[in-house]
């Protein structure tokens, strides 16, 4: 009831403010002439325009108008005219008081309205700035129903989606019908709506309009998001495309070659055209044995991969000792490695480093293989790992040929060689897995020309869960 | 033939089917098939099988399930069979009841030599079980608590020995993280891995010639470890 009642308190003020005037200026009666009266009334009638609008200043007008015949213009007190003059002078000053309280009225109506339609605008502009980069809809339910909240000061605010609603705010939601309700549509159709729960004072329809502005720039927001969220599934099928396309064809290439030589070796064995004692038997067993080794790696680094792009290599980190994995993986490739001088600088009093064994492992095996197969034989490979504050950092540098340094980054992508495939055998994914998991375990993998050969960095963050490795509990009984 | 140790297996594929029963009947075992879990798990109840190798994936039932229904009511021994990459699976399964686990592909040198090792321990389970075990220059008494190289004792702390018995007794079997934590220091510790690594590591400096190279004592990598003795 805001506004009815600062009318009221309006009205009061302008018959004050009359009175008051009118008071003074018959105070003042004896030295003034009726002319000069009627224009010092001039004043109140403009101030009280000034403040309450056309209406009261009109109003305020013919008061005036009253006021002057009935105290200032002889016969004093009653409201006949008997002077011609004063007759041309209270005409005048009724059209010159209703003209100009008209003309200020319309001014500051006009002038109100412009204020209420910059403040619109502001609000609008304030919902479309929070709105913009919103992607998700649960974000543009929330953000929606803040701005509309502050704007009407309700008790209660929904903003119901498809698949979500929101309210605020929390846990005030009456027991009753929403005040409002106000549909969020395209064209085609209905996404949602508005609920508003404010029972004093009544909803003006300025306040409904702006709001159901506000329902159709989320409406906007809203398919904007739609359309966000496609493209960038667009984008991902599109990735995973590529992707298999390069794997059918690197993949039939490297899947085939072993399938071959199998194939040739048992179809071999088979029609007893090798003789049972010779050594080529024992020849073509080994190559089925090696290839279906090669076969078999070649489909775990697919799965690996694979797991890598579908974002689903999850590491289990635990603590582990770096030397015992180095170790494991030197054991297992001692025979790959014979042509090499391996040195290993790992020391046992490293702290322990929180990663999945499996995986690094893995990293090892990759980095490991890539730079056997292209260091010359008999040179040094060289593992070694050092802790840099909270972060351990792990070099292997081998004295094989350089990188050229605009693919040293790309040496990591998926199927990418710096030599021709028919010249190296591999997948073409050892490196991209390293990475991979290296990310996975929140460090980073690089790779660097040395003076005399070329080395694979990468470090591991040495806290998890933000802490470092923890106290092991004393062995007491000491013998 | 009667008294040729029993096996069954449970895989849903034929062609490993066909493969496994080739080469186990040429090694003169006595070999049962079954495609499904409850078909495994019938037969295991009328034929009792010397050894159970269980494929992990089933059509019909969890391989995990298997484990645990057998392990209700038969202790024979059981070889999981898993694809290359889930560690969770296999250390599922050796925690619900299995005594080993083969990854998929596998060589037929490395099944027989889990199926001897499971063979040895259901006869140990029946008679009484070997109190000295003997590995290279290493001899362990489980029942003097004393372990020595040739014939120089080495010095262990308690949980070193407590590590070492529960690895010695079980040799030849794969031992997961989580039984030996809760075996050696607890079912509160089972999962302070940590411990483990660095007990280890001061068990293999004692015991191995080469540490770096532990010949007794192998890693089993993201599944646990498994103590190597004399046939």
């Amino acid at each position: 009831m805001k506004n009815s009642f600062s009318k009221t308190w309006q009205t009061l003020f302008s018959v004050a403010l009359i009175a008051l005037s009118t008071t003074i200026f018959y105070l003042l009666r004896d030295y003034l002439n009726t002319t000069i009266v009627a224009l010092l009334y001039l004043i109140p009638i403009g101030v009280i325009t000034g403040l309450g609008g056309l209406v009261a200043g009109v109003t305020s007008a013919v008061l005036s108008f009253f006021t002057l015949n009935y105290f200032f213009i002889q016969p004093y007190y009653t409201l006949s005219v008997h002077q011609p003059a004063d007759l041309v002078v209270l005409t005048v000053f009724l059209i010159v008081a209703v003209v100009l309280s008209q003309l200020m009225g319309r001014t500051q109506s006009s002038l109100a309205a412009a204020n209420a339609r910059e403040q619109e605008a502001t609000q609008l502009y304030e919902l479309s700035v929070a709105l913009t980069g919103l992607n998700d809809e649960s974000a543009i339910a929330q953000t929606l129903a803040k701005q509309v909240l502050s704007l009407t000061n309700a008790e209660y605010v929904e903003v119901k989606l498809a698949t979500d609603s929101f309210g605020l705010p929390e846990k005030v939601l009456p027991n009753r019908n929403a005040d409002l309700q106000i549909p969020i549509q395209t064209i085609k159709n209905v996404l949602g709506e508005i609920l508003l729960w404010r029972a004093e004072p009544v909803i003006t329809s300025g306040e409904k309009r702006l709001i159901q502005t506000f329902a159709s720039q989320t409406a906007l927001a809203l398919e904007r998001a739609k359309f966000a969220q496609s493209e960038s599934r667009a984008k991902v099928l599109e990735e995973s495309d590529k992707l298999k396309s390069a794997i059918l064809s690197s993949v039939s290439h490297e899947l085939r070659t072993p399938l071959s030589t199998i194939k040739a070796a048992s179809s071999s064995l088979r029609s007893n055209e090798i003789s049972w004692d010779s050594p080529a038997r024992v020849e073509l067993i080994s190559a089925i044995d090696d290839e279906a080794d090669h076969l078999n790696l070649l489909v775990g680094n697919l799965l690996d991969m694979s797991r890598i792009e579908a974002g689903v290599l999850k590491p289990k980190r635990e603590w582990n000792l770096l030397a015992e994995i180095v170790n494991g993986v030197l054991e297992r490739m001692k025979y790959f490695a014979e042509e090499h001088k391996i040195e290993v600088n790992v020391s046992e009093d490293l702290p322990l480093v929180p990663v999945d064994y499996v995986q690094m492992e893995q990293v090892f095996t990759n980095l490991l293989s890539n730079s056997l197969k292209y260091a010359p034989e008999k040179t040094v490979v060289r593992i070694s790992a050092k802790v840099d504050g909270d972060t351990l950092h792990v070099t292997l540098s081998n004295q094989g040929p350089q990188v050229p340094s605009e693919d040293l980054e790309r040496i990591f992508d998926k199927f990418y060689r710096v030599t021709a495939a028919d010249k190296v055998t591999g997948t073409g994914l050892g490196l991209s897995i390293c990475k991979g998991i290296i990310e996975a375990h929140g460090g980073k993998i690089w790779a660097e020309n040395l003076a005399n050969g070329f080395a694979f960095n990468f470090t591991i963050p040495l806290l998890l869960d933000g802490k470092p490795a923890p106290k092991l509990p004393l062995d007491s009984e000491m013998e | 033939m009667n008294n040729a140790p029993h096996i069954l297996v449970i895989d849903d594929e034929p062609q490993i089917l066909r493969a496994l029963r080739t080469i186990l009947t040429e090694k003169e075992f006595k070999v049962s098939i079954a495609n499904r879990g409850e078909e495994g798990l019938n037969i295991a109840a009328t034929q009792t099988p010397d050894v159970i190798i269980l494929d992990l994936g089933l059509p019909d039932m969890d391989g995990v399930e298997v484990c645990k229904r057998l392990r209700e009511w038969t202790q024979v021994p059981i070889i999981v069979l898993s694809a290359r990459d889930n560690e969770k699976d296999k250390v599922s399964a050796l925690d619900n009841g299995a005594d080993d686990y083969l990854t998929k592909p596998f060589g037929i040198e490395e099944l027989l030599a889990r199926v001897r090792v499971s063979l040895r321990h259901s006869v140990q389970k029946q008679g009484t079980q070997s109190k000295i075990v003997k590995a290279g220059d290493l001899t362990i008494d489980l029942v003097w608590h004393i372990v020595k190289r040739g014939d120089e004792e080495i010095k262990l702390t308690g949980t070193e020995y407590k590590l070492l018995a529960y690895l010695a007794s079980n040799h030849g079997r794969i031992l997961t993280h989580q039984s030996i934590l809760s075996h050696v220091w607890g079912e509160a510790d089972a999962d302070h891995t940590e411990y483990l690594r660095v007990y280890m590591r001061q068990l293999r400096k004692k015991l191995e010639e080469n540490p770096e190279r532990p010949k007794y004592v192998v890693t089993e990598p993201g599944i646990g470890y498994r103590f190597l003795a004399d046939e």
